[in-house]
């Protein structure tokens, strides 16, 4: 049926670009406006969600694009856990970036508002595409009206971040054109039809493949496959909640969700497992999860260790897809809310840590939990969640993949691989939970845990010689290590205090708010209820249910 | 009426152009009005006969009352009907820029409707010997617009542009020779039909004809590596016929060496000689490739455009030498998407040089802010240009794909998707410096009082030169929308011509 709510969705912040623009000089009306707007699209895309349970599409055809395509998009279930999911978050994001960015006093805050509506719009358009041509267009504009969000500081880092976030995610862009060509040759379609395309169970299996591996390597750029994934951690520059909604949530989970399109929708497990394209797929996931877990314990900046930290839970999703079972489908894609939660939660705490105490680095953080009670006891739950601890909403969805995993023949080590990055998981999150309570700035462990790359000591030399290039290496650290930059492009030099506790010990602030900002510690603690919501009673949160109905109008999928 | 508008889409401008010469005597400034109406007037003929070619098929016209195919006959088709609707509006559109860019002689807009009436003859025309009068046509206006600017480097820009563009018009007339030898014809109706029965299609004459004529058109497009008058011509003119240029000149010789593949040489011709297909498809790739590469290298903006050009029509003839109706489709959206972004952007470049003196690619380090809205609309026609959809840019390439995929012609699909890559490689550079660095020239100092005025007009920047780019980032992507009737339209024409 014809519907106009699908299309309002995505017009609704996209018209509030040119409002917020022309606003600048009146900072409240524009974060009003873009609180309104965020409540306008949650409001209309969950109006759908009744409906889209009990089996209704909800269809809005823009017209037509070319020859045989339409620009047209659906909401079907999958479209609205992707849609749900990111409008919901951009309500709590909202509130977040205006306590972020006023108590940073950011520059060209306009610009920013103004940008993340865009992203917004893009992200619903990606959910809501009812082809793969049209998928392709939100994707890449999702890509343009992100780039001035990663290279907001304008400092020569956050351009090379740029820079390469253009060159990755327009390369990948690139590959998604092609297999979209490709499908749309083979199959005369593109339109996403559960269980697959027809016309691609038939075609000569050499060219499907090859489209297969066109578009999951073009969407696995944003999902941050391995080896397609260093544009992440590079991409911290940005403003936190940037790092949070867009870089844990909307964009990487575009692709994600490109490749949930493109395993699902366009060709089917069926002929996936025909063509055999779901093991590559998954034992890539595998190996990026456990590679990212472990390159993660390394990463001494906070916000790095959490993109390590996405890079590894995105590729479960992935994993889940990948193995073309009932119940690792269900988990995979129960884990794009469940992660998107715990990972929001865990950026909206290096931000709050970060606008308050202007402290980045892990090694600097012990003993914070005086200063910052309430975000530490959050960044715990989050922390636990993200390592599978039960209560919290990576338990449900790890449940499921695990079982999914065990359940098929040579599954094991998928599962073995998921157990193991759990344990990693805690390796990285636990130290800066017990430190941040239990330990002081005066007397505390070597933080990060590895310091040295496996098996060495101090710097690794590529070819192994002694110090004969010690010159170089000085000359090196004089230009802004990545890893030492904080998203005001400063690094952290010696002679200045920056980050870490101030002299004489962190304060006491207690539990009751002191520690910063209402507009910071809301959408924080609202972002870990969530996560305990969705880890307790996955049903009622609704989230489960949407996933239910995806797998279960699948056909050929046991469960 | 209606058989007679081809016609009159040529007569109208040439008698326009040689009102501002009579009207020198009362007063000089009479150019830009009488241009305005003049070519107010070709766009209202052209649409009406695009109109009418897409409602009831195509339209011809015997010159003078002599039959084909011993008198000149002109023919318009869904796509020559397209380009001939494109150059009556993309050269009105300039004109609305050029009233305050300048140069404001009456001479020049003497030579702008001259050039406006070789490119539409160009565009209408049905014989092969014709084209060629409206090639020198063409190309004489273009050398006397690039030559108008007052610097040094426009006269000898427009040299270069003048000994190159005529060896090239000159090996065309040289193809036409051979063909008339071999045919004895020169409509091009005609040709098609006596090509292949008269002379073999792999003939030695036939081949070395169409070697010439491709070879000579190729100038005029300015495909690598026979691309070297164009960066100069297109830097150095001023800033409305950059603008002007950019958008039509190579446009419509590209869309002649079409009209040569498919209504002269036909399809069967490519099909029976695969090796001048992929002569040709082998050389739009390098174009597209060493045209990025070059765009690349320069610093300024101006010859970065122009090298993007370059490579661009790489894009458009690949489109036409696989010949399929889809990549033919693709290649003429993208030559009509290209013209509107193309000339947009030099448009601009024309307005960010006047407001702030910037040139470079360093130069434009911080210019977003200086001047807001033609930044942006630089940055959406970039945007359009790399193929970012929904721009009209995307849409070519789609076309262009598909039809290269249809045909399978792997190295040519890598090529084209890359191409995307390639574009992004020079226009992200300017984009990112425009918004996001330390601005290099500032306000106080921008443009010295005595700086050198390439076309001898003022600096000031009217609105409607900044409605001509935004009206041009805003077309770049609403064309969009008017492509499925274009399509529509083209298969009308193509189908039968590429014997589909």
């Amino acid at each position: 049926m014809t519907e106009f709510r699908p299309i309002l969705a995505i017009l609704v912040s996209a018209v509030a670009i040119p409002v917020i623009l022309s606003l600048k000089g009146r900072p409240n009306l524009r974060e009003g406006v873009t609180l309104t707007v965020a409540f306008a699209k949650f409001a209309i895309i969950a109006s759908m969600v009744p409906g889209v349970l009990n089996g209704t599409e909800y269809e809005f055809v823009v017209g037509q694009f070319a020859t045989g395509i339409e620009l047209a998009f659906s909401v079907d279930p999958l479209g609205l856990l992707f849609g749900l999911l990111a409008s919901l978050l951009w309500i709590v994001t909202s509130f977040y970036s205006i306590g972020y960015m006023r108590g940073l006093d950011e520059h060209a805050q306009t610009r920013y508002f103004a940008s993340f509506a865009a992203s917004l719009a893009s992200a619903i358009g990606v959910a809501f595409a009812s082809n793969l041509l049209t998928l392709f267009v939100c994707y890449e504009l999702l890509t343009v009206s992100t780039y001035p969000l990663v290279t907001h500081d304008e400092t020569d880092e956050a351009r090379a971040a740029g820079r390469k976030y253009l060159a990755y995610t327009f390369g990948g862009g690139v590959a998604v054109l092609g297999g979209t060509v490709l499908v749309f040759v083979l199959a005369g379609t593109t339109a996403f039809t559960p269980g697959g395309l027809e016309g691609l169970a038939t075609a000569d299996p050499t060219l499907a493949r090859a489209a297969f591996a066109l578009l999951a390597a073009g969407f696995g750029v944003k999902a941050a496959l391995m080896p397609m994934h260093s544009w992440l951690p590079d991409a911290m520059v940005a403003p936190t909640p940037v790092s949070g909604l867009l870089h844990a949530v909307a964009v990487v989970k575009s692709g994600v969700f490109g490749i949930a399109r493109v395993v699902l929708d366009v060709f089917g497990t069926e002929t996936m497992a025909e063509l055999g394209v779901g093991l590559p797929l998954a034992a890539i996931a595998a190996f990026t999860l456990l590679t990212a877990s472990i390159i993660a314990l390394r990463q001494d900046n906070l916000k790095r260790r959490l993109a390590y930290s996405t890079i590894s839970q995105l590729s479960y999703i992935v994993l889940g897809l990948g193995l073309l079972h009932g119940q690792a489908l269900t988990g995979g894609l129960l884990h794009i809310p469940a992660h998107a939660f715990m990972k929001l939660t865990l950026f909206f705490c290096a931000g709050a840590i970060h606008v308050e105490t202007h402290t980045d680095d892990i090694s600097d953080m012990a003993g914070i939990g005086t200063r910052m009670p309430l975000t530490m006891a959050a960044f715990a739950v989050a922390a636990a969640g993200m390592a599978g601890i039960p209560l919290v909403a990576g338990f449900v969805s790890k449940w499921y993949l695990v079982i999914g995993a065990l359940s098929l023949d040579g599954g094991l080590i998928f599962a073995a691989a998921l157990l193991v990055s759990g344990v990693l998981n805690i390796a990285y999150f636990w130290p800066i939970v017990y430190q941040a309570y239990f330990e002081s700035p005066e007397d505390h462990d070597q933080k990060p845990l590895l310091e040295a790359p496996l098996g060495g000591r101090g710097d690794v030399r590529a070819d192994g010689g002694s110090d004969d290039d010690a010159h170089d290496h000085a000359d090196e650290s004089a230009v802004p290590d990545p890893q030492h930059v904080d998203h005001l492009g400063m690094h952290r030099e010696d002679h200045e205090h920056h980050g870490g506790p101030p002299e004489g010990g962190w304060d006491d602030r207690g539990w009751r708010g002191g520690e910063s900002t209402w507009f910071m510690l809301g959408p924080i603690l609202t972002a870990a209820t969530l996560s305990l919501l969705l880890g307790t009673m996955p049903y009622t949160a609704v989230f489960l249910r949407i996933v239910d109905t995806i797998v279960g109008n699948l056909p050929g999928v046991g469960v | 009426m209606i058989e007679q508008i081809p016609v009159l889409l040529v007569v109208l401008p040439i008698v326009g152009g040689a009102v501002p010469l009579v009207a020198s005597l009362v007063s000089d400034r009479a150019g830009w009005p009488i241009a305005t109406l003049t070519l107010i007037g070709q766009v209202g003929l052209a649409g009406l006969l695009a109109w009418t070619v897409g409602t009831s098929g195509t339209v011809s016209y015997a010159v003078g009352g002599f039959a084909a195919p011993y008198g000149i006959e002109l023919v318009v088709d869904g796509l020559s009907g397209a380009v001939a609707l494109l150059v009556a509006v993309v050269s009105l559109g300039v004109l609305a820029y050029a009233r305050e860019a300048g140069p404001h002689s009456n001479s020049f807009y003497g030579l702008y409707l001259l050039l406006v009436a070789g490119l539409t003859g160009m565009t209408v025309t049905g014989d092969v010997f014709n084209l060629y009068v409206f090639l020198e046509i063409t190309g004489l206006a273009a050398y006397g617009l690039v030559a108008s600017g007052r610097d040094a480097s426009a006269a000898v820009a427009a040299l270069k542009y003048l000994i190159i563009g005529t060896v090239g018009a000159s090996l065309y007339l040289l193809g036409v020779g051979y063909l008339l030898a071999a045919t004895g014809t020169l409509n091009m109706a005609d040709l098609a039909t006596k090509l292949g029965e008269m002379a073999a299609y792999d003939s030695t004459l036939v081949l070395t004809a169409f070697g010439l004529m491709v070879g000579g058109l190729t100038v005029k497009v300015a495909l690598f590596p026979l691309h070297t008058w164009q960066p100069d011509a297109y830097a150095n003119a001023p800033d409305s016929v950059s603008a002007f240029i950019s958008a039509l000149v190579s446009t419509v010789s590209a869309y002649a060496l079409a009209r040569l593949l498919f209504s002269v040489f036909t399809a069967e011709f490519l099909t029976a000689v695969p090796v001048a297909r992929w002569a040709l498809v082998g050389l739009a790739c390098v174009s597209i490739v060493a045209g990025s590469a070059l765009a690349v290298s320069q610093n300024s903006v101006q010859r970065m455009l122009a090298y993007s050009s370059v490579s661009q029509f790489g894009l458009v003839i690949a489109g036409f030498a696989i010949a399929t109706p889809m990549a033919v489709v693709g290649a003429t959206v993208h030559l009509l998407g290209h013209a509107v972004m193309k000339g947009g952007l030099f448009a601009a470049t024309g307005i960010i040089e006047r407001e702030t003196g910037a040139t470079t690619i360093s130069g434009y380090a911080g210019m977003g802010s200086r001047v807001p809205l033609t930044a942006f609309s630089f940055s959406v026609l970039s945007l359009a240009m790399v193929g970012v959809p929904p721009a009209v840019g995307f849409v070519g390439k789609w076309y262009i794909v598909l039809g290269a995929v249809n045909a399978e012609i792997w190295p040519v699909v890598a090529v084209l998707l890359a191409s995307t890559l390639l574009t992004l490689a020079y226009f992200a550079r300017l984009v990112e410096r425009l918004y996001f660095a330390e601005a290099t020239i500032h306000a106080e100092e921008g443009v010295p009082e005595d700086a050198p005025v390439t076309d001898g007009s003022g600096q000031a920047v009217s609105f409607g030169m900044v409605a001509v780019v935004v009206l041009a980032a805003v077309l770049a992507v609403a064309l969009t929308a008017a492509v499925p009737a274009l399509e529509q339209v083209l298969e009308d024409t193509l189908l039968p011509i590429l014997n589909q």
